[in-house]
């Protein structure tokens, strides 16, 4: 029985060292680490992202590649798990040697591999809307800071004259952080306490810990929060600021509508919807509810306008030019449409290219001092800048649900610089509005 | 007139301006609208809609309605159009059959004319060239209040409710003489009680005290829920300046809060209610293969999500058609494009489909695998565990891992609100649905040849093989029928929430408890156990604030219930599960 | 003790200890073996402790728990409240001075400033250790007296484990714990005073788990072989008859459930500083599931199944989650019914059970059709007392 073990732990072990050493790189490419769910829960959004990565990766190499190198991506699969994504983290940093990785969706996967790209000095391009607070120098994150989506989200809000703000999430740290930070600044801009919906709890010294409501993953019964809106804003002027988690969005939009609030009464900001959620979303009833992100496939601008064509045809054929090992399977072709997550991979490719191209190398620590110095790149949302804390300055854009799963863009927020730390920056005003 | 044809739009285009100038505000309703319509800045919209305010004219109230419903368009001029450059942006209107070609008779907006041709002839238009006009939801705020004044005297009552309720909540003074006049000539009894309640809610910005308070006290006494922010508002801007309006408004506020309490015990004991019938509706299946085979059946949830998947399927096939691609192969099922009116009643057809298949499916499983696992209940627990990852991951590949929209048909969207406690027509139907479903298995196995088998083969499967009964054939029969109750639980489950691959997980728990609770085996122990957990979840969420605690509490709750009673609510002597 | 073991089994034992307790790591100290796969190979080991506690559970005493995951990430979370309090000075905010009372990050974000109470005593590592042990014992006594006095067996007894399951894990998703909430712990630098990232303390955490992979082993196969295993067993095989020969089986069952508690506790804390992280996805039902995948898979009632098994799992999830992630869910769903249906004693069964179907075969062949077409054995006799 027990050269029974003795031969499964060797054949573990050889098979694992042979995978270690099955693949090599070779002279003329530069391999590229893409860190995405492509199974479990998550792969719902995430595969998106990895389609547009390769076919970023394809546009560059028909352009001649980084430096004259042909990009060779390294797409593994964090399976929705979270200790697989530091697994393949460290294989990708330390295995297959990749100059750039662009991955993770979700805080808690980023949480995870983060300890493992500044142990191995990687570096990780970031893409979705997260709660700051955090200046990793191994990370560049592309997204949304809690001030290029919720507070000019709010902004736009109170110029529409809304008084009373809800405020509901999924019970996660994005939402925790960002309506604590949106409590602060509503604070700031005169909202009195009691016209902040959803509950504040404070610890012992009297200080605020959480603000609003918040409900697990997969609730399915919003009846009763619902039903606490309806009676929220039944004196008018009311909104929703809404983070709750792409699947929880349709029982409470369903439930939402048929309790007879619509988007006239008292409007719904959300933060997680864009054009790639909406696809499972019962879009009739989120019609002229509110959106809030720094692209939108709606955008008319010419580079949209090319992005958005070359992405449509190019997952009809997919394939990346110049690595034709490449893994393009599970590319879907119907229904596709682009979303803020994706043009920010996208734009965080061609900054790394062009950062690479600055630095004249591909090494860490001269590519993220040429990204720190300020690079500059005209993508389909609208000119991105890199910061030196690790942000991008971009566009910020507001709009608004339509029947057919696009946003009609209702204002636009110009070159807003990226601050991840804004807790505790807005002062209480005292006077009352 | 010989005019030559290019001086046409110049002329018309000059007349226009001069008179724009000169009566800057009487500017044409027609004309208004059209630029609105056409213009791509949302604050102009916003302006040009919002100048209308006040106005009678009719035809604001048709373009504006047609305008928030989509029929008005945009169209971008073709050469050879009279009175129209080509290129510039024109609103027009649809109307008249089409033809041949798809095109229909198109009017202009501005002029109230129709579309002709340079000839002379009437333009006919292709409805799918042009943009239709949309809305933002500004835009529909300018133009509901517009459309108040049209409101307010429509012949529906649930119109004029809405629109008084409305200007009752903007609070301005201006809007009282109408409401006033309305009040003289209103016969329906809930638009007058909303006239009242708006009447006072504008009162309360009267600088008069006197009628500030009358107004006060007469929200109070209509324990008017909108009316609470107002009077708040009052309570603190008085508090020094007029002590006695504070007071009133106090006053008023405390009757509200009364009310407000009875209204949340009502709206708690019906979401209990309606929870309660969520999980029943998700766990007759259950009781059926868990409570008389004893076969635990961890793939109950994805036969619900089979259902689920069906009512889709049924739903496009009545709408446009759909286009699967499981494993790469093609599928197109070809949709017949039902007539809104037909549309809505896809989810009755979808009911029998939805039970059909999950019927179907549960067969395939009881004959694959289930078959061989009846005296090993542990066992058969791992085994559609398995089967439960099989059939996610194939729902993924088949309909993609996104989930899928279903639309609630419009006579499951609304609600009533009785009392101020909201009633969705959803809530309501589920709670039939189940008492539906309940009496339908109670039928069957009790009034039916086939339900006395299921009994004697549940009880002794021995025995009534004994006596030539054919347990085998009962066994699956059994099987499928629980599994189709669950796929009628998944297409109900379509209309309250996400239809997608891991649709059944969020509900397994719940229903394994509903079922252990009530006892393994009895049906009328596990509808009063469903109710009772979905009462006492919708009443802790309502006292904690928390929609997690309650959760929790309830669980700790059975844990420590089932100490109490191990074998639920009603006993029943099932062999099946005994050692 | 030689009763217990034989001269055979001891040498294989020495043997194991030598492979996984100086063979591996020093593979890894020469560079042959890259530091993320002894991580791996660290890894795949405390889920070979978890799987051995849930087959001592299920394949021995017939309680099939769903609850074993919760146990687990419970001992992890114990030591991982002391790493993260390890983290000190090093944390972001600290570095930033904003965070006077070196609480944890997640906590900071949450605009505390003091430390909650029941955090403060998990400075000392003594303190952690014994909570690991401590806590999830205490849940399990709790819950296994609860059940066991009620006399909740078979399948009640799962579907109620799988509600403790859900109930914590609800609890631990809840941001308002205080126990990093979605996120969980993470980013932590130092165990023990050591970087956490050093290739020395991997191996160091890599021949901790080995020898407690080995103690565990051996502690079960000599309980196993005690007077108590054999009650065990016949509690499995018929609770009873046990009850009426006078011995009191829930308390065996108690004790039992406790100590396996236990044992997938001190796995889950030899777990989180080698993967880095823990948070409540952990403590599912789905992954409590899936260690009894690898029992099955392995063999259950057998003490070299579960290892076996959690390795074979683990090593090929890593594999095809990356070549094929479509089809791994399909392919892992149905190596369990085929596993469940066809071979319930699992790999470690399968030279034995390949076997009795060819001897039946040829007893068919020479008796003609009057042979039994059983291939399988009832699944009562899965194992026997010839282990």
């Amino acid at each position: 029985m027990k050269s029974t073990k003795l031969l499964g732990l060797a054949l573990a072990t050889a098979a694992s060292t042979a995978l270690a050493f099955s693949s090599h790189a070779e002279e003329d490419t530069v391999k590229v680490g893409v860190l995405h769910s492509l199974s479990g829960t998550m792969a719902i959004s995430e595969t998106s992202l990895r389609d547009v990565l390769l076919f970023t990766f394809d546009e560059i190499n028909k352009a001649g590649g980084v430096m004259g190198k042909k990009i060779e991506p390294v797409v593994v699969d964090g399976a929705s798990n979270w200790p697989l994504f530091a697994e393949k983290a460290h294989q990708l940093l330390e295995q297959d040697k990749v100059a750039v990785t662009f991955g993770c969706w979700t805080s808690v996967s980023r949480k995870s591999v983060l300890p493992v790209f500044e142990a191995d000095k990687g570096l990780l391009f970031y893409p979705v809307q997260y709660e700051g607070e955090e200046e990793s120098p191994d990370i560049f994150y592309t997204a949304e800071a809690v001030n290029q989506q919720a507070t000019p989200a709010v902004d736009y809000l109170l110029s529409k004259g809304k008084k009373k703000f809800y405020l509901l999430g999924s019970d996660y740290v994005y939402p925790q952080t960002t309506n604590l930070i949106l409590l602060e600044y509503l604070l700031s801009k005169g909202v009195p306490i009691e016209n902040i919906g959803g509950g504040i709890k404070k610890d012992d010294s009297g200080k605020i810990i959480s603000a609003g409501k918040y409900t697990p993953f997969g609730h399915t019964d919003y009846q009763q929060i619902v039903a606490e809106i309806k009676q929220f804003a039944a004196g008018g002027k009311a909104c929703v600021i809404n983070t709750l988690n792409g699947d929880t969005n349709v029982p409470f939009f369903k439930e939402y509508a048929a309790a007879g609030l619509t988007a006239e009464t008292c409007p719904v900001c959300s933060f997680s919807i864009s054009e790639d959620e909406f696809r499972g979303l019962p879009a009739k009833q989120l019609v002229g509810q509110l959106g809030c992100w720094t692209y939108f496939e709606s955008i008319k601008s010419p580079a949209n306008k090319k992005f958005v064509t070359n992405f449509l045809s190019w997952v009809k054929s997919p394939k990346v030019t110049g690595a034709p090992d490449a893994d393009v399977k599970g590319v879907k072709a119907e229904g596709r449409v682009t979303c803020s997550p994706m043009v920010l991979s996208y734009d965080g490719v061609y900054l790394w290219k062009k950062a690479v191209e600055k630095a004249k190398s591909f090494e860490v620590t001269k590519v993220v001092a040429a990204l720190e110095e300020g690079i500059e790149f005209d993508g389909p949302g609208g000119m991105v800048k890199s910061q030196k804390n690790h942000h991008l300055t971009k566009n910020v854009y507001i709009g608004e649900t339509k029947a057919d799963g696009q946003f009609k863009i209702l204002k636009e927020y110009p070159n807003v610089v990226g601050e991840p730390h804004l807790m505790g920056t807005f002062k209480t005003k005292t006077a009352s509005n | 007139m010989p005019l030559l044809p290019f001086l046409r739009p110049l002329l018309g285009f000059a007349a226009a301006f001069c008179f724009a100038t000169l009566a800057a505000h009487a500017e044409s309703p027609r004309v208004a609208i059209a630029k609105a319509i056409v213009t791509e800045d949302a604050d102009e919209q916003v302006k040009l809609v919002g100048s209308l305010t006040g106005s009678t004219d009719a035809t604001v109230h048709d373009l504006l309605t047609a305008w928030k419903e989509g029929g008005t368009f945009i169209c971008t001029a073709p050469s050879g159009l009279l009175d129209a450059p080509e290129g510039s942006k024109l609103a027009v209107q649809l109307s008249g059959p089409k033809d041949a070609d798809g095109k229909q008779a198109a009017t202009r907006i501005d002029t109230g004319e129709s579309l002709k041709n340079a000839d002379g002839s009437a333009a006919r238009l292709l409805c799918t060239d042009l943009d239709a006009a949309d809305t933002s939801s500004d835009l529909r705020v300018v133009m509901h209040s517009v459309l108040e004044l049209f409101a307010i005297a429509s012949p529906d009552p649930h119109t004029r409710f809405n629109a008084i309720s409305q200007m009752g909540l903007s609070q301005d003074p201006a809007q009282l003489p109408v409401l006033l006049a309305r009040q003289s000539i209103e016969t329906d009894s809930a638009v007058k009680r909303a006239l009242r309640e708006a009447i006072a809610q504008i009162q309360l910005k009267s600088s008069d005290s006197a009628v500030q308070i009358h107004a006060a006290q007469e929200l109070g006494v209509l324990r008017s829920l909108s009316s609470r922010d107002a009077l708040l508002q009052l309570a603190t801007d008085s508090d020094v300046a007029a002590p006695t309006v504070a007071k009133a408004a106090h006053a008023a506020l405390r009757l509200i809060e009364q009310h407000l309490s009875v209204v949340n015990f009502y709206g708690t004991l019906f979401r209990g209610l309606s929870l309660g019938s969520v999980l029943l509706v998700v766990a007759i299946g259950l009781a059926i293969t868990f409570g008389l085979m004893g076969v635990i059946n961890m793939a109950h949830g994805e036969l619900i999500a089979v259902g689920a998947y069906a009512t889709y399927l049924v739903q496009n096939i009545f709408g446009a058609g759909v286009e699967l691609s499981p494993l790469g192969y093609p599928i197109h099922f070809r949709g017949f494009n039902a007539g809104a009116a037909a549309y809505d009643w896809y989810f009755v057809v979808a009911l029998p489909i939805a039970f059909i298949s999950a019927a179907i499916v549960g067969l395939i499983l009881e004959r694959c695998v289930i078959r061989f696992l009846y005296r090993r209940p542990l066992e058969s627990l791992l085994a559609t565990w398995g089967m439960s990852l099989v059939l996610q991951q194939l729902f993924r590949l088949v309909f993609g891992a996104n989930n899928v929209q279903v639309y609630s048909p419009r006579w499951l969207s609304g609600n009533w609100t009785v009392f101020d406690v909201i009633l969705g027509w959803n809530r309501v139907f589920v709670i039939g649905f189940a008492a539906l479903i309940i009496a339908g298995t109670w039928l069957l196995l009790n009034k039916t040849p086939l339900g006395l088998l299921i009994r004697a083969v549940m009880q002794n499967r021995n025995m009534a093989a004994c006596v030539g009964v054919r347990t085998e054939r009962v066994n699956m029969l059994t099987f499928a029928f629980g599994s189709g109750l669950a796929g009628l639980a998944g297409a109900f489950l379509s209309q309250i929430g996400n239809v997608g691959p891991i649709l059944g997980q969020d509900y397994i728990v719940g229903a394994f408890m509903t079922v252990v609770v009530g006892g393994v085996g009895s049906l009328a122990g596990t509808v009063l156990s469903a109710l009772a957990i979905g009462i006492s979840d919708q009443s802790l969420q309502q006292i904690l604030l928390n929609p997690v605690l309650g959760k929790i509490l309830v669980l700790t709750a059975i844990i420590l219930f089932l100490q109490w009673k191990p074998a639920g609510l009603f006993v029943t002597r099932s062999r099946s599960l005994e050692s | 003790m030689n009763c217990v073991f034989s001269k055979r089994e001891w040498l294989l034992l020495a043997l194991s200890v030598v492979l996984l307790v100086f063979v591996l790591p020093a593979l890894s100290v020469t560079g042959i073996l890259p530091d993320y796969l002894l991580a791996l190979f660290g890894k795949y080991l405390c889920y070979s402790v978890l799987a051995i506690s849930v087959d001592l559970l299920w394949g021995y005493t017939g309680l099939l728990s769903l609850g074993q995951s919760v146990f687990f990430s419970l001992g992890g979370y114990m030591l991982g409240m002391n790493l993260m309090l390890m983290i000190g000075k090093l944390g972001s905010y600290a570095r930033d001075g904003k965070n006077p009372n070196l609480l944890p990050d997640f906590m900071v974000f949450l605009g505390h400033t003091f430390l909650p109470w029941f955090w403060r005593p998990f400075h000392s590592v003594g303190f952690a250790a014994a909570m690991v042990i401590l806590l999830p014992c205490l849940l399990a006594l709790c819950f296994g007296f609860l059940a066991f006095r009620s006399r909740i067996k078979g399948v009640y007894f799962s579907i109620l484990t799988q509600a403790l399951t859900y109930a914590v894990s609800l609890m631990f998703f809840r941001n308002d714990l205080l126990m990093g909430g979605n996120n969980g712990f993470t980013d932590f630098k130092t165990i023990l005073g050591c970087d956490v990232h050093a290739a020395s303390t991997k191996r160091a955490l890599f021949i901790c788990t080995s020898i407690l992979l080995l103690s565990v082993f051996a502690g079960c196969r000599w309980l196993t072989r005690t007077k108590f295993g054999l009650v065990q067993r016949a509690i499995r095989d018929s609770e009873t008859r046990v009850l009426f020969s006078g011995y009191a089986a829930a308390n065996y069952k108690l004790l039992i459930f406790v100590g396996c508690a236990a044992i997938a506790a001190i796995g889950g804390a030899l777990y989180v500083p080698q993967v880095g992280i823990i948070n409540p996805s952990e403590m599912t039902t789905e992954r409590s599931l899936e260690a009894v995948v690898w029992c099955a898979v392995g063999g259950r009632g057998t003490l070299l199944g579960p290892i076996l098994g959690a390795i074979l799992v683990n090593a090929l999830k890593s594999w095809a989650t990356q070549k094929f992630p479509d089809q791994w869910l399909i392919f892992l769903g149905s190596v369990f019914i085929f596993v469940v249906l066809l071979m319930p004693k699992g790999i470690v069964g399968l030279p034995s059970q390949l076997k009795s179907i060819w001897a039946s075969s040829r007893n068919r062949a020479e008796d003609g059709a009057s042979a039994s077409s059983q291939a399988l054995p009832p699944p009562e006799k899965i194992e026997g007392a010839k282990a």
